[in-house]
Parts: C-alpha cells; sequence; structure tokens
C-alpha cells in the first residue's frame, strides 16, 4: 500500500472513530460540569471545570468506590474462567464427537436463547432458594461452570468447525483418544474463540445489572453496575455528575481488560497452529 | 449483541415437544414443591409467645434512595440497636431503579425483607395480595403509636380496612418555580389558590416576555397528581373504588385545558414535555431552564435546587388548595411472613415517633408524620429550601381536605397510562377526546383485573 | 450458490490428508459416543439442572392466572385464556411486534455490516490497528448504562449535538430522540454504534484463516476482491453465520437499549415499546406474570422457527472446514 494510500486510510480511521467517540467525550467533559451545570448545559465543555464528581463519586458511599470494582472483577472474573472451560468442553462435543442426540441436544441449546430472560427471574430465583444459594455468590457463578450461556457454546462451535479436521483425524489415526485430541488439538487451537469468550463474559458481566441487583444484598458486597444506579435516586437524591465520573472510571479496567486481550486474539493462530 | 448475557435460557422451539416427557414432569413437580416452600413460608406468623424478648434478633430492612438517606437511616437504625442490644439489622438499599424488580422477586420467593419501604403505587399491589402483616392491632395497643399523626394519613395507610403502611412522613405536591427567572422578566411569582385559567395566562406572558426562550409553564396533563386535584376540584375523584371516580367527558376536558396553553404557547411543544414527564428530578424544565415551573412533590424543591443556580419557590398545584390532602411520603411496611413481627413494629414505632430520628431524618422521608415530631424537627433544618418547603406545608396542611383512600392495585400502571394517553394528544397523534376514551377503558380494566 | 472451499482455495493447498476411504472401527465409534456425553455433561447438568425448571415453569405459568405476589395456592389454570388475549385483545401487543419488527429489520444488517466493514479494515497487524480496534469497541463497554442514556438522550434532544452538527449546513433538525416518529430511528443508531462485539467476533474469525491460502491466491494473481469473496467469505462463513443468527435473536430480544432510553416506558407514545420491554411491564409493573409468560413462548415459538429458517439456508452458504454438512 503506498504513503498516501496509508494516510488516507489513517486520516478516515481517525475521522470515524472522532465520530464513534463523540458520546464519550460528551460524558468526560460532562463529568467535570459543577451539578448545577449539568442539567441545563448541554455543551460538550464545562462552563467551569470542577473534579469533585471525582472525589464525590470515589467516596461518598459508605463503602469506597474501589470495593465495588473489586467485587466486580472477582465476580467477572470468576465468569471468564468458568465459561471458557465449560462452554469448549461442551463446544467440543458438538462440533467434533458423534453421539446419539447430538442435533436434539443442539437444538434445545439454540432454543435457551430464545426466551426472554424476564419470564424466568421469577422461577429461577425460587430455584435458588430451594438450592439454598441465596445471600452467596453461587447464582452468580454456578451457572457459567455449567455452560448455561449457550452464546458462548454456539460460538465455539462455530469456530472449531472452522478449523479443519485434517489434525485430529490423524491424530485419530494414530490412536489419540478425544479426550487427547481435545487437549493437544483443539484447546491449541481454539485461542480465537477462547480470548474472544474471555472478552465478552468479562465485559458483560462487569456492565450486568439484573441479575446483581437481584442476589447481592449488602452494599459492601455490590458490584460496580448495581452502585452506579445508586447515584441516580430519580424521584430524590440525583448525583449526575459523580455518576458520570465513576462510569468513566468504571470503563478504564473493561478497557484495559480488552486491550490486553485483543493483542492475544490478533497474535493469532497462523503461525501456531497448522504448522505446529 | 447483548449488553448483558442471557440470563438463562429456554427451550428449544424446535424440540420442546420431544425434551422428553420425564423432565416436563420433573418441573411440574419442582413446580409444586417451590410453590408449596413458598406458601408455607409465607404462612409462618408472629413471634412465638413464649420467645425470649431478650434472645438476638436480627431484622432484614430493605428501602430505595440515595447515599444521604442510607446515612441517616444506618444512624437511626444504630440508635434503635444502641437501645435494643439484641435486635442488629441486616441492610439493603439500592436506588429506586429496579428497586420494586427486586422487592418483587424477594416476595415472590418467599424471602421478603422483615421491613420494607413502599409508596402509595404499590402498596395496595402488596396489600390486596396479602404479602403486608395488617398492623391494626399494633395500632390500637398503640405498640405503633399513631396517635399524633394526622388522622387522614392514616387513613392513607389501610387498605381494605387493614393498615397495611405505616406512613413515614407527609407529602404534598407543589408547583416549584424559578423565582430568578420569572422577576427577571418583571413578572409576579404565582401564588397558592391561583386558578388553573391564572396560571396558563400568567405563563403565556412568560413566554411572550422571554421572547420564547422561556415557556411560562411546564404541561402537567400527563402528571396522576394534577390530574387528581384538578377532578377534585371539579367535584369528582381519580378513583371511585375499583373503577376511575371520573368519566371519559373529564379527561377529555383536561386534556383540552392543556392543549389550549400548548396552542397559546404558554406550555412548550410535546417533546420538551416529554422528557419532563418520567419525572426524572434532574430532567425538570424548572431546572433545564426550558420552563419557569414544573409540578412535582413539594419537598424535591431541595433537589432540585442542587441542579440549578437560581433561587426556586413553590407553591401549591392551581386552584382551589382544599382539594388538595395529606398524602404518605411512603410508608414503611412489615412482610407477612416475617418470624419477628413484634420486633420489627417496635422498629417502626420507633423511627415514626422518636424526635432523634426525626432530627437525623430531617425531611428526607416527607415531612414526619407526627406532629410533635415534626414540630421539633422544623425549626431545626438547616437548608433553606428544605426550611422553604416545610413552611408551605406546614400552611396548606390547615386547608387540607378530606383524604381519599389509597389507590387501588393498578394505580401504576394508570399512571403509565396517562402519561401515554397525555402524550398522545401533547404531539397530536390523537384527539383529547379520543385518548381520554381509551385512557379511561383501559384504566378500568387495569384497576378492576 | 458460491464456489465452494474446495474450489476456492488453490489446489497445492488443499487439505493433505484426504479423509473418503477411512473407516474407523466401531469400538473407537463407541468411545466416541461415550466421549460426546462426558464432555457434554456439564452442559446437560446445566441444562437440565439450571435452565430447563425455570423455563418450564414459565411454560406451565402462562397456562394459568397468576399474578406476581399472588399466593402461589390461588393459582389457578385458565386454558389458553392469556394467549387469546395477546392476540384478541391486547392493542399495545400488535402495536409493540411492529416496532420490535421495524427495529431488528433495520438495526441487525447495519450492525452487521458495520461490523464487519471495520474488522476488515483492522484484521492486519499493522501499527496501531490494535489501538483502533479498541477504540471502536469503547462504545460496547458502556453496555446499557444510565450514563450511556442522558448521554444518548442530550445528543439527540432538540437542542444536542447532532442538531448543532446539522445547523453548520442549514439543516433544521427534529427533537429525535423526544419524537415518537424518530425515536425508534435513534433507540437503532444506539444498537449499530455499540457494534465491538460481531466485529470482534469477525476479527477472530478473519484470524483463524490461514494466510497460506492467500499466499497462495496471490501466486495465482489473483485479484482483491476475487480473494475476498473466494477465501474471506467462505472461510468466515460459519463465523458470520454465528453472528447473523445471534443479532437476529438479539435484535427481536433488544431490550436493555429500549429500557434505559425511554426510561422504562417504551415511550414517547409507546414508539420504543420492544416486545420484550412490553413483556417486562408486563410482567414487573402490571404483575400479570402468567400473561407475561405466555407473550415469552409465543416469542420463542416465532423466533424458533425464524432461527430455524436461517438454519436451514446455511447448507447454501456456510463452508465449515471441517467438512460435515449443516
Amino acid at each position: 500500500m503506498s504513503r498516501v494510500s496509508a494516510a488516507v486510510r489513517l486520516l478516515i480511521l481517525l475521522a470515524v472513530v472522532g465520530v464513534v467517540l463523540y458520546p464519550l467525550f460528551w460524558m468526560t467533559g460532562s463529568s467535570l460540569k459543577s451539578p448545577s451545570e449539568i442539567s441545563n448545559n448541554l455543551s460538550f465543555w464545562p462552563h467551569e471545570f470542577t473534579w469533585s464528581n471525582y472525589k464525590e463519586g470515589w467516596s461518598s458511599l459508605d463503602v469506597v468506590f474501589g470495593r465495588f470494582f473489586l467485587n466486580s472483577a472477582l465476580i467477572a472474573g470468576a465468569t471468564v474462567v468458568a465459561n471458557c472451560v465449560s462452554c469448549l468442553v461442551a463446544a467440543y462435543a458438538f462440533a467434533r464427537l458423534k453421539f446419539r442426540g447430538r442435533g436434539v441436544f443442539f437444538a434445545i441449546m439454540i432454543g435457551t436463547l430464545l426466551l426472554p430472560h424476564h419470564v424466568l427471574i421469577i422461577p429461577q430465583y425460587l430455584l435458588f432458594n430451594a438450592f439454598g444459594w441465596i445471600n452467596t455468590p453461587l447464582p452468580l457463578v454456578v451457572p457459567k461452570l455449567l455452560a448455561t450461556e449457550a452464546f458462548f457454546v454456539f460460538l465455539m462451535v462455530q469456530f472449531m468447525r472452522g478449523i479443519p479436521r485434517d489434525l485430529d483425524e490423524a491424530a485419530k489415526i494414530d490412536g489419540a483418544s478425544p479426550y487427547r485430541i481435545f487437549w493437544h488439538v483443539m484447546l491449541p487451537l481454539a485461542r480465537p474463540a477462547l480470548v474472544t469468550t474471555a472478552i465478552f463474559s468479562f465485559i458483560w458481566t462487569w456492565n450486568d445489572f439484573l441479575t446483581q441487583l437481584i442476589y447481592l444484598n449488602d452494599l459492601s458486597h455490590y458490584t460496580v453496575p448495581v452502585a452506579l444506579r445508586l447515584f441516580i435516586d430519580s424521584s430524590g437524591q440525583s448525583s449526575v455528575g459523580p455518576m458520570f465520573a465513576m462510569s468513566l472510571l468504571s470503563l478504564l479496567p473493561v478497557f484495559l481488560f480488552f486491550l490486553a486481550f485483543q493483542r492475544m486474539l490478533v497474535d493469532g493462530i497462523n503461525t501456531t497452529g497448522l504448522k505446529g | 449483541m447483548p449488553n448483558t448475557a442471557p440470563l438463562a435460557p429456554g427451550g428449544s422451539p424446535l424440540d420442546h415437544v420431544t425434551a422428553s416427557r420425564r423432565t416436563l414432569l420433573r418441573g411440574l413437580g419442582a413446580a409444586a414443591l417451590l410453590g408449596s416452600a413458598g406458601v408455607s413460608l409465607a404462612a409462618c406468623g408472629d413471634d412465638k409467645p413464649s420467645a425470649d424478648p431478650n434472645a438476638p434478633v436480627e431484622l432484614s430492612i430493605f428501602w430505595w434512595g440515595g447515599d444521604a438517606r442510607a446515612k441517616s437511616t444506618d444512624a437511626a437504625l444504630a440508635l434503635y440497636t444502641k437501645a435494643h442490644p439484641n435486635v442488629t439489622f441486616k441492610k439493603t438499599w439500592q436506588a429506586n431503579a429496579g428497586y420494586y424488580d427486586k422487592l418483587a422477586t424477594l416476595t415472590a420467593g418467599g424471602n421478603a425483607p422483615d421491613i420494607f419501604q413502599i409508596d402509595d403505587g404499590a402498596l395496595s399491589e402488596y396489600a390486596e395480595r396479602h404479602q403486608t402483616l395488617d398492623l391494626s392491632a399494633y395500632k390500637d395497643s398503640k405498640k405503633i403509636d399513631v396517635s399524633k399523626f394526622p388522622p387522614s394519613l392514616v387513613q392513607y395507610g389501610v387498605v381494605d380496612g387493614a393498615f397495611a403502611g405505616v406512613p413515614t412522613g407527609e407529602n404534598t405536591p407543589g408547583m416549584i418555580y424559578d423565582e430568578t427567572a420569572i422577576t427577571a422578566l418583571g413578572l409576579a411569582v404565582p401564588t397558592t389558590g391561583m386558578s388553573w385559567e391564572d396560571l396558563i395566562t400568567w405563563a403565556e406572558q412568560v413566554t411572550t416576555k422571554s421572547g420564547g426562550k422561556l415557556y411560562g409553564t411546564m404541561d402537567p396533563s400527563a402528571d396522576y397528581k394534577a390530574l387528581w386535584i384538578w377532578l377534585r376540584q371539579q367535584g369528582k375523584q381519580l378513583y371511585d373504588g375499583k373503577k376511575l371516580g371520573c368519566t371519559a367527558d373529564d379527561v377529555a376536558k383536561w386534556f383540552d385545558l392543556w392543549k389550549g396553553a400548548r396552542d397559546r404557547k404558554a406550555a412548550p411543544p410535546a417533546d420538551i414535555i416529554h422528557t419532563a414527564n418520567a419525572g426524572d428530578v434532574t430532567k425538570q424544565l424548572v431546572v433545564t431552564g426550558k420552563a419557569a415551573t414544573s409540578f412535582l412533590w413539594a419537598n424535591q424543591v431541595t433537589e432540585l435546587a442542587k441542579a440549578t443556580k437560581n433561587k426556586l419557590g413553590v407553591v401549591a398545584y392551581p386552584g382551589d388548595p382544599s382539594a388538595q390532602w395529606a398524602r404518605a411520603a411512603m410508608y414503611l411496611s412489615i412482610y407477612k411472613g416475617t418470624k419477628h413481627a413484634d420486633t420489627a413494629a417496635d422498629v417502626i414505632n420507633f423511627l415514626v415517633n422518636s424526635p432523634d430520628v426525626g432530627k437525623l431524618w430531617g425531611t428526607d422521608r416527607g415531612l414526619s408524620a407526627n406532629t410533635d415530631v415534626r414540630a421539633a424537627v422544623v425549626p431545626g433544618l438547616s437548608d433553606a429550601n428544605a426550611k422553604a418547603s416545610s413552611d408551605f406545608e406546614t400552611q396548606l396542611a390547615s386547608k387540607f381536605g378530606t383524604a381519599p383512600a389509597v389507590p387501588p392495585k393498578g394505580h401504576v400502571k394508570v399512571r403509565s397510562l396517562l402519561i401515554t394517553y397525555a402524550e398522545n394528544v401533547q404531539y397530536a397523534k390523537a384527539t383529547s377526546a379520543a385518548a381520554a376514551d381509551q385512557f379511561v377503558n383501559e384504566a378500568n380494566a387495569a384497576i378492576a383485573g | 450458490m458460491p464456489p465452494s472451499l474446495a474450489e476456492a482455495v488453490h489446489p497445492a493447498e488443499a487439505p493433505a490428508v484426504t479423509r473418503a476411504p477411512r473407516r474407523r472401527p466401531t469400538t473407537a465409534r463407541r468411545g466416541e459416543g461415550l466421549a460426546g456425553y462426558v464432555f457434554l455433561s456439564p452442559w446437560l447438568l446445566g441444562f437440565l439442572g439450571i435452565t430447563a425448571i425455570p423455563m418450564l415453569f414459565s411454560l406451565v405459568l402462562s397456562f394459568t392466572d397468576y399474578e406476581l405476589l399472588d399466593s402461589w395456592s390461588d393459582v389457578k389454570f385458565v386454558g389458553f385464556a392469556n394467549y387469546h388475549k395477546m392476540f384478541t385483545a391486547d392493542p399495545h401487543y400488535w402495536h409493540s411486534v411492529g416496532v420490535t419488527v421495524r427495529y431488528a429489520l433495520i438495526a441487525v444488517p447495519l450492525k452487521l455490516a458495520a461490523a464487519l466493514g471495520v474488522a476488515l479494515l483492522l484484521r492486519r497487524d499493522r501499527r496501531g490497528n490494535g489501538t483502533f480496534r479498541s477504540l471502536f469497541y469503547l462504545p460496547s463497554l458502556l453496555g446499557g448504562s444510565v450514563a450511556l442514556s442522558l448521554v444518548w438522550l442530550a445528543m439527540f434532544s432538540r437542542d444536542g449535538a447532532f442538531n448543532a452538527f446539522l445547523r453548520l449546513f442549514g439543516i433544521e433538525g427534529k427533537p429525535w430522540a423526544n419524537d415518537p416518529d424518530w425515536a425508534l430511528a435513534t433507540l437503532i443508531l444506539l444498537a449499530v454504534w455499540q457494534f465491538g462485539a460481531p466485529m470482534v467476533i469477525f476479527l477472530a474469525g478473519l484470524k483463524q484463516i490461514p494466510n497460506e491460502y492467500y499466499e497462495a491466491a496471490s501466486v495465482d494473481g489473483a485479484s482483491r476482491w476475487r480473494k475476498f469473496w473466494h477465501i474471506t467469505m467462505p472461510m468466515l462463513s460459519p463465523v458470520l453465520f454465528f453472528n447473523l443468527v445471534l443479532e437476529v435473536i438479539h435484535g427481536f430480544q433488544g431490550f436493555t437499549g429500549a429500557f434505559v432510553l425511554s426510561g422504562g416506558t417504551g415511550g414517547p407514545v409507546d414508539s420504543t415499546l420492544m416486545y420484550t420491554l412490553n413483556l417486562y411491564l408486563a410482567g414487573f409493573t402490571d404483575f400479570k406474570m402468567a400473561y407475561a409468560s405466555a407473550m415469552a413462548w409465543v416469542f420463542l415459538a416465532v423466533l424458533g422457527v425464524l432461527t430455524a429458517a436461517i438454519f436451514s439456508t446455511g447448507r447454501f452458504w456456510v463452508h465449515y472446514a471441517d467438512g460435515e454438512e449443516n
């Protein structure tokens, strides 16, 4: 590609990024506005700058906001591991192994994606209540250990089916069991799918409001999305500025997580996989 | 792509028939089992009479609010624990978003907190479905002492003859105006007792004098409080038992009143009204600088004042103020399935009657329901706006009319229907008559159902 | 029918191992069947223990008169009454169906196109691409937060940034987000704006395509366009298929954006009353949980048929490297 066309490409990208990110710039601007300005100044630029939203957001609750980061990170971290392991295992069965009922199970698995989840909140609560899991983090983590996130199972199935069969066929001829093939062939090749799963598991858990709201009761156990909602009691005390400030701050860990993992995504399997 | 990965899953559309009969039966069995568990939990009643009064008790308590309310509630509950060291609290609080979703889920699971905060939109929903404990016996034995409460306020906590919620405080709808902006235009500020027509005429002047930059008044046609007061001024009611206390004609007149105001530019166009209709404090036109007045609860002036540099004032909703009544800002209720009803009742009694709690809470949960506590609290209020709204409520209280019953179940739906159909008229998607007709039909269905 | 993978790939690069003549011994096959269940067991356990029961519970509820908070002992079976009411006596129901279909039909293709386009631009390991990828993903990080809804409403209100931009060209805008005729469009724009997730999946899929294929095609003098249609698209088709299925499902479910932008009302004037939002309101604010469950199962049935239809088209355009039929 020539120098000129590279420059043009960069300019276009920068322009698109600018438009795409404008709402975030606006939010940053607003997080620096004083409370008396935030409702009635719609422009991006504050009339007077103040850092107080960040200070207030961080420490105005009885628990410093960092605690919510920690809680969210713990739950999100556990979810990443649980989803990666359980969904990969299930996906391998669907993508590579032949067994009776596979098609039916696969259709059921896709079907579990289709029911609007709001009608499941109450029955699920009843179920977890019967298990004695209320007031514990179990409802947030155990389902992920059991591959209930069909999204990721399906995702990994699609990736595995994109991997040529030569390698596992060859291993099979050499007498390798499905377990060995899983461990030595599929696991290394499934890296893009695993990284993608890790990224989404982390980010969606980081943003999930309703489940965490229902199963967490103690302020010191609250996670970031639940805590962010504490700033806006729409009928009463509303601290919009601190909410903007903490929303932006809470983007930082997920952004860094993404930045780190997307690197692994693009390092890719081209070199490690097919020749290995 | 979802922002939250699906909570959990359903069944296959393709295969739910084949999803083995045994699974289905097992599911049904579990459902029945869980169901009966819910019932038996809900059925276990009061403290055992033989229970040791000093045995350790942990009460769960759940409320919505901001962090200021959290701090003052923590402090109040600490006072109780200090006096009764055997009683401790498991406190859960959050903002109002999602509060009723969570409360309903816990209640359906037989796990509701012993004490919970509730408002007049939800009280009947819970009380009519027998999820709140009837506190009449505690009221009669003065274990929950409401003798210093305005009688109409107590009445406003009674659903189907059961005392379902103890009002924590009193609140009144108030029209909040931007004194700075109005004075700058050389106009007089609105006053309590001015008629709706007066308001609209005055508002038209505001719009004209400001060159269209500031509309005179918010259009409150989607505000059930405004409709209710206006109806009472016409000798009607919003509710009459399990049906509306007004006809489609009445509602159409109400919509027409405001259509006139919009046509005269006294009120802003529909999209601006819409931003405020959801009721969020920070989006009210009086603080976003779009209109000179907003229709809210009087005590919200404190929070509104934080969002603007201008000086705000509060007067009654227009028309004869005797159409107003003492309303409960919110209640504390006890879950029917609590194991510690006596203790919970004693805690509520302490929270609503202790002058110390009154000082801690100020007007955060409304003007104290106990008038003695109120008299002790109001002079000590430091915030000028809180003081102004308290003074306003106290003055208005002398003019209050008789209280209607608590809104029936379905009230929340009626509130949102009113917004939908008022907006239909505001956006000129329907005539006043057609919208009013649909509103009345659907509202009646919602209350009856 | 597009050329198959075997045709697309230069013959020299075709799989060295041919699969056809081999026959596995039956013991190995049995071992594989057992292994299938072993690997599937966490999912099976999760499905039977955690997923299926609540699901069936909601199905059973849909045939009852259960209202949220009713005591379970009062629940009565009412047959198909909820389903009947939905189709014949609920004007908001059909309205919400219309809103949802319009939303999905527009948002899904736009979002997929944006995701694929940006992924193709950023697929190579050029310097700075990692940063760009991350920046394009940023909007999706915001999820359905309150902060996001406030920003979006401010951008697309009467005095918002978008109208200020239009004014540069002398165009007088609308109060987009607060206009019943345009609110759905702003909601769609929000969905498209958050194209990060399918973009990442496309990127991961693109990275899975062996470079050797492109190199071989270059040796043959294939044009970029030809490479795109004959290598990229077939090789990417499993991932494209995944994104299509999931975006269709999530397009129809689209709850979060509508919920936060309209403050949970579906307004103005029901213009953003998505199916799932209507269902949520029926269950949690009107307490008609049985009715909401019936709505959910109708939704599942219709979306199931649609998903099955998409799956059945797969055999014409999705190419799996595992050589199996779809």
